[in-house]
């Protein structure tokens, strides 16, 4: 089952979108309120408030969501990018698997997640990560890699401090 | 007369140690070149605040830049605005540098907060770090401290306000090799003087 939704403006964050996309899903064009399902290859955008309602605010994609006892969402192959209202990407995160908690509004998982800025000069991963969708608020809790590019380089003159 | 050369000694002294240049111009509208290497930063957690773009990592925070490397217990990065760069991270807690001075010697840079901040005014770029909390660096020459050492990426320069720097080399340019105690100096703020004083000699 292939599920695209395509607006939901009422959406504050993408999360709260994993949450209600199985009861506003739009399969073949149908929309379901009859409860939640499991769902395959979905995405879910969200738009900006007036006066930038064209212009897409987040797309939160995955391969899977299947519901889970206590309101938890477990959604496979993740990936959520965030835009500005210029249309630019601001932040892509990816990551095999989370549970998406519906009542806490949390996302976790013991395993690995990736983020990276737009350009993708700014970039990090680690295992085991919380997401806390009322603040915006991530916290990877092990082996966190950073890669950042476009740092200045030292004239060519010298190397080092001290000249 | 006798303290006039004395401080003359001194002033050459710190030039020739650690590089010393008390009114470094941090001012510079020279065009930038940007490293094709790029920085990575390990550590063993990490907030992240996406609303207010900010990264703050913390345990044993290694941070491996092309021109140098630096360990810390606490970091924090403000993250740049798309096409952006990053113009500030603030280090806090045992930070340690390490870098290549001028002459290709390693040298070691240690305090317990240092600041990197990148900025553009009218056409002209500051990129600095500035060490505080007891600040030190030590180079083959010579161990210096002040109560704030600014390194200006740009000119790659240092800059100590207050300084107090000890010695390892003798005037004559021979490594100081005696039993003395070391000597220090600790002029006033923004003067440099060593009134009295030996000239330093520090095995």
């Amino acid at each position: 089952m292939t599920i695209s939704v395509t607006r939901h403006p009422s959406l504050a964050t993408w999360l709260l979108a994993a949450g209600t996309i199985l009861f506003f899903a739009v399969p073949n064009g149908r929309t379901q309120l009859n409860g939640v399902q499991h769902a395959s290859d979905f995405t879910s955008v969200e738009y900006f408030e007036p006066p930038h309602q064209q212009q897409m605010k987040s797309r939160l994609s995955g391969a899977e969501a299947q519901p889970q006892a206590g309101g938890l969402l477990l959604i496979k192959q993740l990936k959520l990018e965030m835009f500005n209202v210029d249309g630019r990407t601001e932040m892509i995160v990816n990551a095999p698997e989370c549970v998406y908690d519906t009542f806490n509004g949390t996302a976790s998982s013991p395993g690995h997640l990736q983020l990276q800025t737009g350009d993708g000069k700014f970039r990090v991963e680690g295992e085991g990560f919380l997401w806390r969708q009322t603040n915006s608020f991530l916290t990877i809790s092990n082996s966190v890699r950073t890669v950042i590019e476009g740092m200045p380089a030292l004239p060519a003159s010298g190397q080092g401090a001290g000249k | 007369m006798k303290l006039i050369v004395k401080n003359i000694c001194l002033i050459a002294l710190m030039a020739m140690t650690a590089g010393t240049r008390l009114n470094a111009q941090t001012n510079t509208n020279a065009a930038l070149e940007f490293s094709h290497e790029p920085t990575r930063i390990d550590s063993e957690s990490a907030n992240l605040d996406l609303t207010g773009h900010k990264v703050v990592y913390r345990g044993h925070v290694r941070v491996d830049d092309p021109q140098m490397k630096l360990a810390c217990q606490w970091l924090t990065v403000d993250l740049p605005e798309p096409g952006g760069r990053v113009d500030h991270i603030v280090a806090e807690t045992n930070v340690v540098m390490n870098f290549v001075d001028a002459r290709g010697n390693p040298a070691r840079a240690t305090g317990s907060r240092a600041v990197y901040s990148y900025q553009v005014h009218n056409g002209m770029t500051n990129e600095t770090i500035t060490l505080t909390g007891n600040p030190e660096i030590d180079t083959a020459d010579a161990q210096s401290k002040g109560d704030v050492i600014v390194w200006d990426r740009i000119s790659n320069q240092l800059r100590f306000i207050n300084p107090k720097i000890i010695s390892r080399q003798n005037l004559d340019g021979t490594l100081g090799g005696t039993n003395r105690p070391p000597a220090k100096t600790n002029p006033p703020a923004g003067t440099i003087g060593n009134a009295g004083g030996t000239i330093p000699n520090q095995p």
